[in-house]
């Protein structure tokens, strides 16, 4: 299996590389189950996040390890938005993503009582990895529609080139075969 | 799901909330413990879990609400942790899944654990770390698919039991049924 070599402060993983289209390799990474990587991107994140920050905000599934570290090192709590209804949700805020992938759409939700939390609070989104960023538009706009004020945008790992303003702490490629 | 105004108190080392007390079925109503987003809960009850900690060598914890959890319990405590997922992903090789029936919802659940992880498992002490264990569905599971790997399930730790009392369950609390308003 190929590998390739990502680093977060003094951590580095030898992570897969899997092939997305024909062609096109990424290097995965995967955060949970990754204790030392998480902290390390974690500690790494918390610098970048500014001092008015009231509310960190992420998304299911594998970004909410790294908000739950960064909340824990922080004192700032974390709201997680889902990507399936839950049974107890009433009244949810609905977000379709707008994927440059065809054949793959997505839906956010967020229970109306979590949203209310969010009401007048400054955020910080927080994702494990960004790419096209479109993900990363979707939970901006579940933000905004709860009434909060995105104050910072965050990810351990960027992929390509994301128009919108992103701080991160490591690159990955995209490879292709020759 | 109906939201009633009950309200059930719960303490976890000092830490304390009150649960929401939700109907779930005909006759049942139960205290609502969701600790995702909730980091001042997740790190008490970890560092309580991790004193009464079993001599055990890996966490295995089901996808998703326990996986802070999980991290938590392998931060403290220097021991590794492996999610069982609830979709099979593209990424994985050699996946093993086990289909385990979800009492609350009557649908099938799959749990799926990712090749690369078995090593992790295999002739190893597990301890399955969860949220809330109530009939045990999810824990069933999660033993079978630990036992089809070969891994030995020493202890089972969650923050609370629900409904029948566990003397087989690590808890750090329990949880009453109730009956609705």
């Amino acid at each position: 299996m190929a590998t390739y070599p990502v680093t977060v402060g003094k951590i580095t993983r030898h992570v897969p590389v899997v092939e997305t289209l024909p062609g096109v390799h990424i290097p995965l990474v995967e955060l949970m189950g990754d204790v030392e990587l998480v902290q390390a991107a974690a500690e790494g994140l918390v610098k970048h996040l500014p001092p008015e920050t009231d509310t960190i905000v992420t998304l299911e599934t594998s970004p909410i390890v790294l908000a739950h570290a960064m909340s824990a090192l922080s004192g700032k709590p974390y709201i997680v938005v889902r990507r399936k209804r839950r049974p107890y949700m009433t009244d949810p805020i609905i977000q379709e993503v707008e994927s440059l992938t065809l054949g793959v759409s997505e839906t956010l939700w967020l229970d109306s009582r979590m949203a209310e939390k969010l009401l007048g609070q400054k955020v910080a989104l927080v994702f494990d990895v960004v790419s096209s960023g479109g993900t990363m538009k979707a939970l901006e706009r579940v933000a905004l529609k709860a009434g909060a004020q995105v104050v910072a945008r965050l990810a351990a790992f960027h992929q390509g080139s994301s128009k919108l303003p992103l701080t991160s702490l490591s690159e990955i490629p995209i490879l292709h075969t020759v | 799901m109906l939201w009633g105004v009950r309200k059930y108190p719960i303490e976890i080392a000092g830490v304390r909330r009150e649960l929401p007390v939700v109907q779930v079925g005909p006759e049942v109503s139960v205290a609502l413990f969701n600790m995702l987003g909730d980091t001042e809960i997740v790190e008490a009850a970890a560092a309580e879990l991790a004193k009464r900690l079993p001599e055990v060598d890996i966490f295995v914890t089901p996808e998703v609400k326990a996986v802070p959890l999980a991290h938590a319990l392998s931060r403290i405590t220097g021991k590794p942790y492996v999610v069982a997922r609830k979709t099979e992903k593209p990424y994985m090789i050699n996946p093993v899944a086990r289909t385990v029936i979800s009492i609350t919802t009557g649908k099938p659940q799959l749990l799926v654990l990712d090749g690369t992880d078995v090593p992790l498992i295999r002739g190893r002490k597990v301890a399955i770390v969860d949220d809330v264990v109530s009939t045990g569905g999810t824990l069933k599971g999660l033993s079978d698919l630990m036992s089809d790997v070969g891994g030995d399930v020493s202890a089972v730790m969650a923050v609370f039991t629900e409904g029948s009392p566990r003397e087989d369950v690590i808890a750090l609390g329990h949880l009453p049924l109730f009956k609705p308003e």
